[in-house]
């Protein structure tokens, strides 16, 4: 069952660039946080790539460096006490991981099983402090923001709860929770109170402040119905720019683009699509959510993507264990989707292209970036082969890379660009940057018609060696 | 929220040309949901534009129609509110609102919709309502030369109806409103 083909962890710089580091090790003490996705992605990514974890670990696991990076201070006396564990019990664990991965298809399940006892205590011991560091009455940013940038385990449902903290919706002191929280709802509802009302309802609002209703008067007997004069001068068949009909209609047109792109996201996942309640409500949610931002931002309206970035967050909200969260996840979506849009809210804008703030400008960064890191990519993919990255890299930043990975992959780098302190851009770009560089192989050998096919089909691939390499990045960059 | 385009008594090409500019520029297509019209258009032409403006086009026959085919009188319902809709030259006196009451009770309608006198008018009665949106070009009636072009835009909102009047006088379009709700004890007679 081994894969004929090259796993795709051999194409990464690692092993083509003549660094000092001698990659085998090196991914050794990374484990830690390596480890952990590495079984949650292969629950989900290829088995090749499972075959390929299990061809490096088997290698590894008796001899547990210490971990030589500084962030994992607190963990590191964690993995030698763990390691000897998991190797007696394989068995045990490998029905633990394999009871909550699908990857119970891999017959010689020894390794990973091995992998994925490790992963799973570094599951608990991560989940473990980020809900110390919850339950704390002022809560650390730093610390939280380092633990996600990790991966946010999925096993207490805490990801909602961090997501928020981390796009700023939650103060850091706790006690002020709740007020925050309710002051925020009812602005969202008062928002859509406001702006998804019809017009004939605003004409009847606002006549019923003017007009006291004497209806009993003249309407009873025969005769004449009186005239009045329509409210400030509005009329259905407006065409003034201040008038609310004229601008109803104008919306109806956005409200329309809206609807079909809500039809739209997710057709493969339950939660967004079918003929369900359930479905149709988390629909009505979306459709809610990008009217009110569309109307209270003229300037960028609705665009067309903006739904896709909507999804992971209202999922993620609306499955959150706590009740009573999970029934204003509408709200804080809202709330939380304005906050991340607010650096990029220029990407989406078409004049702005061009421009210093635009996606242009951006693509251009992911570019320098690249010949930063890999010259030699650069040069075949823009020079020789001449593939534009406008071609890829559009999607991959306006979109937050959730076309190029399925759903759960695109949660667990969603973490780690949101655990981002100065914003996801920097990271994205550098995702995107390793994402080009674990193919390199297949992008150094292709020209230009199967490498534009590759980068816009982006294969599937290990997620959490795909962080690792922007991680690394980072830090080369910085040295 | 439903919008009820009411007109009627066009007589294009015969004693008009065309709809006024200032009309013609606010009817435009998707802001609509229903036209309805006395009659009179006269020709196929004026019925293939009000298909434009909306699909669901209702009309009864004007003693001038070119098309033969159209119905004396017809009734709609929209919402909650039961339109009944007729010429009006059938009805004589022309234009009386008692008569126009009977034939209401006839159809048993909420709101009937007559043209054929050229003026606007709107009349409650016990029964209901009788609305004439007048003629939409202007043109002139068997009665009077001086007609002013004028025709109805309903907003139909649950029970509740708000009929807006646009008349064009001296070349400037006016627009006034009417308000009506329907009461649930009307119709118990």
């Amino acid at each position: 069952m081994v894969n004929k083909r090259v796993p795709d962890w051999l194409n990464s710089s690692l092993w083509s660039s003549p660094g000092p580091q001698p990659s085998v090790q090196s991914i050794t003490p990374l484990n830690d946080d390596g480890n952990d996705r590495s079984t949650r992605s292969a629950t989900k990514s290829s088995t090749a790539t499972v075959n390929a974890v299990k061809a490096v670990f088997p290698v590894e696991r008796p001899v547990p460096v210490p971990s030589a990076s500084t962030r994992h201070v607190a963990t590191r006396s964690k993995p030698e006490i763990r390691d000897p564990l998991s190797i007696n019990s394989n068995n045990y664990h490998s029905d633990d991981d394999n009871g909550s991965s699908a990857s119970s298809t891999t017959t010689s399940a020894s390794a990973a099983a091995v992998a994925a006892a490790i992963s799973s205590a570094e599951d608990i011991s991560r989940q473990a402090q980020l809900c110390q560091e919850l339950s704390r009455k002022i809560i650390n940013m730093g610390e939280v923001r380092r633990l996600a940038s990790q991966g946010i385990p999925r096993g207490a449902g805490i990801r909602a709860t961090v997501w928020k903290l981390l796009l700023g919706y939650l103060p850091t002191e706790k006690a002020l929770w709740p007020t925050e929280l309710a002051k925020k709802r009812s602005q969202y509802k008062n928002f859509k109170e406001e702006l998804l009302m019809n017009p004939s309802e605003i004409t009847r609002k606002l006549e019923k402040s003017v007009i006291l209703d004497d209806e009993g008067t003249a309407i009873e007997d025969k005769g004449a119905l009186p005239r009045s004069e329509i409210t400030q001068g509005d009329h259905p068949l407006s065409l003034g720019k201040n008038s609310i009909w004229n601008q109803f209609f104008q919306d109806t047109e956005i409200i329309e683009q809206i609807d079909l792109d809500v039809k739209r996201t997710h057709p493969d996942l339950h939660f967004f699509s079918g003929d369900i309640p359930f479905a149709k409500s988390n629909q009505d949610s979306l459709r809610n959510i990008l009217i009110v931002f569309a109307k209270l931002n003229p300037g960028i309206r609705y665009v067309q993507g903006m739904n896709e970035i909507l999804a992971p967050l209202f999922y993620i909200f609306r499955n959150d264990p706590n009740e009573e969260n999970a029934a204003s996840a509408e709200a804080d979506t809202f709330f939380c989707f304005v906050e991340l849009l607010s650096g990029f809210r220029d990407h989406f804008c078409q004049q702005l292209d061009n421009s210093v703030v635009g996606i242009r400008s951006t693509i251009t960064k992911l570019s320098q970036f690249l010949k930063e890191h890999d010259e030699e990519l650069w040069r075949h993919l823009e020079m020789t082969t001449k593939v534009n990255p406008q071609f890829y890299a559009f999607r991959w930043i306006t979109l937050f890379l959730t076309q190029e990975f399925n759903f759960p992959d695109s949660l667990l780098i969603w973490d780690t660009l949101l655990s981002d302190p100065e914003g996801p851009l920097e990271t994205l770009l550098r995702v995107c940057c390793a994402m080009l560089i674990i193919v390199r192989r297949r992008l150094l050998a292709g020209d230009f018609t199967s490498n534009l096919k590759l980068l816009q089909n982006y294969p599937s691939t290990n997620i959490s060696h795909l962080l690792y390499v922007a991680n690394k990045l980072c830090v080369k960059s910085a040295g | 929220m439903v919008l009820v385009l009411a007109l009627g008594d066009l007589h294009i090409p015969h004693r008009a040309a065309d709809l006024p500019a200032k009309f013609k520029s606010m009817l435009v297509p998707g802001k609509i949901q229903h036209v309805i019209c006395t009659g009179n258009l006269c020709i196929k032409e004026v019925h293939d534009y009000l298909k434009t403006l909306c699909p669901d086009l209702h009309i009864t026959r004007g003693e001038y129609d070119e098309e033969t085919r159209y119905p004396e009188t017809k009734t709609l319902t929209i919402g909650q509110f039961k339109l009944g809709l007729c010429h009006g030259h059938q009805v004589i006196p022309w234009g009386d609102l008692d008569s126009l009451a009977m034939l209401q009770r006839q159809l048993d309608v909420d709101i009937l919709v007559t043209g054929h006198t050229h003026q606007f008018t709107a009349y409650k009665h016990e029964a209901g309502v009788v609305i004439n949106p007048g003629s939409a070009t202007g043109a002139y009636s068997s009665i009077t030369y001086d007609v002013n072009p004028s025709f109805v835009l309903m907003d139909i909102d649950a029970l509740r109806v708000v009929v807006y009047v646009y008349e064009l006088i001296d070349g400037e379009v006016k627009v006034d409103k009417i308000d009506f709700k329907k009461t649930t004890t009307q119709n118990a007679n």
